[in-house]
């Protein structure tokens, strides 16, 4: 008794609909969609269902189906009791639009007094003519609409309403499909010839031959591994040899030596106490900024990161100081080995540069 | 403003300049057509109109192509490199009226409840003749098209790669300018692979945040107000605006120039560039009197379970935190409430992170040139910075 029983009472359609025929081979007792207007419809029938004559479940079915969602309804339920006395209701005016699986559509396969019987299906053969109908409660139903002579009868009736029951609380696509649901159905399937394959069986083909592919691709791509390298990495010697100290004796600190720019990627700069080789790569993205003597800072042209003559970053995106390299006296010759990088982490994280090897004290 | 156009030495013509100069700074460049775009969506029906919008080409054409009498502008636009700007601010312009001006159409019949322009029309053409024909008169003008190209404007090819002659400015493609515009203002790895990525990964992940069906197959601006700003903001501002910025207004030494200016490559610009921490840390005590010294924190808290850099950084991650984390939850309960019954979850959260990034961009760019930002958050220990 506590069981209740969900009736759609109202279709409708919002804008938007796509005309692709899923609504109408879901419901075609509600839905038809018009391929020449670019439109689908809410057959008459269906459209004039009123509180009282709830329309078929399978509304909810293509709603969900729906692949733009523009099926909307209106639902509300009823206690499973009283779910047959909407459903005779239903029976009369929408006897001739035979609703599949619905509670209402039991009764509409019934041939109900004091309405119009579906045409092509005569009720009085019905129960010879459905041998199908295997499933007690549908047997019961049609027994009792049978012998009572139709749907009042059968909510007269003492045993019926529990066949009723029965009926309603099995899920639409368990029931029975009557037979104008049935064709539409099979209409609907896609043409399958023999020997060509279902979607189904390419995609698991594609599938295994993918995951094969990968099996056997990925390992002997991994055997030209080394091909991919060169045999001999041509690297400069990272210590590159600048001469004489005295060389720099004439520069002041704040100034930047650019001899050496493009022979060994690095400036020689003059701090107040010493001397250091600040490699030329901007830290942001790698271009290589030019020395503005006049502005006494390095800017990069590229994204307009700049640098003070100490190679510290102030302005545009760089996040670090320009790099340093080692630096010594070697034989009498400043030597900068760019092997060896100090790594300034911001403008006011420069310890790194006190080590001993950054730079030469002048 | 107002001294450049009473600086009465001046001739009209420099006045005119001088005042386009002054509009072009990037801030106000960027806030103008920012207000154009949000003009422009709402009098959508007003300046689609074909009279409004042939007159609004013509002035714009006087004075595209009158500035080329300006020798720097001149220098810019026939630079072979920046031909295609040219078409794509004049195409970009065209397709976009296009779309609005049916919008507009749609907008207007479907309020008197007629049918939509697009209704009763059938997409469906013959491959052979009219597809066929249609890509074979195509593929000819295409053709002749790209030859006369090739033949008048030489490619700008350069001497080959020296580092002690670099460009200045060294400039992307035309059509990576916008990306190179936020290399400026973002690491690296954000503004050279998150945010393309994210580019990508939303135009993808679109039809599977926006389900709704409205607007399929018509054009409409009504229906869908919201979704349409959204991604014309997207492309028209932070796509093209960019690329435009990136060409006219980018200089020597990546400085901001006037599309009137001399590229003086030793202008001084001043740009010292503070992070958050350094507001918090150090311009916020020595303004105004607050419980903590002036300095950066260097000493880590809780017997080193919290690094230094970390306590440095805790203003930026609050910012942020709030700005990723809880101003969602605070927007779903408030203006997107709407938005979040309607997504979902996970839609929410995939649209939150597209839309935040998304503005994020604009956001740190006019922190950037009105107070000089630099990050939100520096932790260049992990090169790490937002």
């Amino acid at each position: 008794m506590s069981t209740a029983v969900k009736l759609v009472t109202k279709v409708w359609i919002a804008p938007g609909c796509i005309v692709c025929d899923a609504c109408e081979t879901t419901a075609p007792s509600v839905f038809e969609v018009k391929h020449d207007d670019g439109t689908c419809l809410i057959r008459p029938a269906a459209l004039d269902a009123e509180f009282t004559k709830p329309l078929t479940p399978d509304i909810i079915q293509a709603a969900e189906e729906c692949p733009v969602d523009v099926i909307k309804f209106d639902l509300i339920e009823v206690p499973a009791d009283q779910a047959p006395k909407f459903a005779t209701a239903a029976a009369a005016p929408a006897a001739d639009k035979a609703e599949p699986h619905a509670p209402a559509a039991a009764h509409a396969e019934g041939p109900a007094p004091g309405a119009k019987a579906s045409p092509e299906k005569p009720a009085p053969k019905k129960p010879t003519e459905k041998p199908k109908s295997t499933d007690p409660a549908i047997a019961a139903l049609i027994a009792a609409a049978t012998i009572r002579g139709g749907a009042a009868g059968i909510i007269k009736g003492a045993d019926a309403p529990s066949a009723l029951k029965e009926i309603q609380k099995q899920s639409p696509d368990k029931l029975p499909p009557d037979a104008r649901y049935a064709k539409v159905i099979e209409q609907s399937k896609p043409e399958k010839k023999d020997g060509e394959p279902s979607r189904r069986e390419i995609l698991s083909a594609g599938v295994a031959w993918g995951i094969m592919g990968l099996g056997v691709g990925v390992p002997s791509l991994m055997g030209f591994q080394r091909f991919m390298m060169p045999n001999v990495l041509e690297e400069p010697e990272p210590k590159f040899r600048c001469g004489p100290l005295s060389r720099f004796a004439n520069l002041q600190p704040g100034e930047v030596d650019e001899t050496f720019k493009n022979s060994g990627k690095f400036w020689i700069i003059r701090e107040e106490e010493r001397l250091a080789a600040v490699s030329i790569v901007c830290t942001h993205l790698g271009c290589i900024p030019n020395w503005l003597g006049n502005d006494r800072k390095f800017k990069c042209p590229c994204h307009g990161s700049g640098f003070k003559p100490n190679g510290t970053n102030f302005e545009g995106p760089a996040p670090r100081p320009l790099e340093r390299f080692k630096i010594n006296i070697d034989a009498g010759q400043v030597v900068v080995d760019r092997s060896k990088k100090f790594l300034a982490m911001g403008p006011n994280d420069t310890a790194v540069w006190n080590d001993p090897d950054a730079s030469i004290p002048v | 403003m107002f001294e450049i156009l009473a600086n009465s030495g001046a001739s009209l013509g420099e006045r005119f300049r001088g005042l386009v100069n002054w509009l072009c700074a990037p801030e106000k460049f960027v806030s103008l057509a920012t207000v154009g775009f949000i003009l422009a969506l709402v009098a959508y029906r007003k300046w689609t109109k074909p009279k409004v919008i042939l007159t609004v080409t013509i002035l714009f054409s006087i004075f595209y192509f009158g500035s080329m009498t300006d020798h720097n502008f001149f220098k810019i636009i026939t630079k072979p490199d920046n031909v295609p700007i040219t078409m794509l601010i004049f195409f970009t312009g065209f397709v976009t009226w296009l779309a609005f001006r049916q919008a507009a159409i749609n907008d207007e019949r479907t309020e008197r409840g007629e049918p939509l322009l697009e209704a009763g029309s059938d997409d469906k053409v013959l491959v052979w003749p009219d597809l066929v024909y249609t890509e074979l008169i195509c593929l000819v003008l295409c053709t002749v098209f790209l030859i006369v190209w090739a033949i008048i404007l030489k490619a700008p090819l350069e001497p080959p790669a020296n580092p002690s002659v670099i460009p200045n400015p060294s400039k992307a493609p035309w059509y990576f300018l916008g990306l190179q515009e936020l290399l400026v203002y973002f690491d690296p790895w954000i503004a050279g692979v998150l945010l393309p990525g994210l580019i990508i990964f939303g135009l993808v992940a679109l039809p599977f945040i926006d389900k709704n069906p409205r607007g399929n197959g018509y054009y409409t601006l009504k229906e869908r107000p919201f979704v349409i700003s959204v991604y014309m903001f997207g492309w028209v501002i932070m796509w093209i605006v960019l690329i435009i910025v990136g060409t006219f207004l980018r200089g020597p030494n990546w400085n901001f120039f006037g599309p009137y200016e001399y590229w003086d490559s030793h202008r001084p610009v001043a740009l010292l560039n503070i992070n958050v921490s350094d507001v918090f840390w150090i311009v916020m005590p020595s303004k105004w009197n607050l419980p903590w010294k002036p300095g950066l924190p260097n000493q880590a808290a809780l017997g080193g379970l919290v690094p230094a850099y970390i306590i440095r950084e805790a203003p930026g991650l609050v910012l942020l935190g709030f700005y990723f984390f809880v101003m969602p939850v605070l927007l779903a309960k408030t203006a997107f409430k709407k938005i979040f019954s309607q997504l979902g979850m996970i839609r929410y959260v995939v649209f939150w992170i597209l839309m935040s990034w998304m503005l994020l961009v604009p956001i740190k760019m006019v922190l950037r040139w009105l107070f000089n930002l630099k990050y939100f958050l520096a932790i260049t220990e992990w090169f790490f910075n937002v």
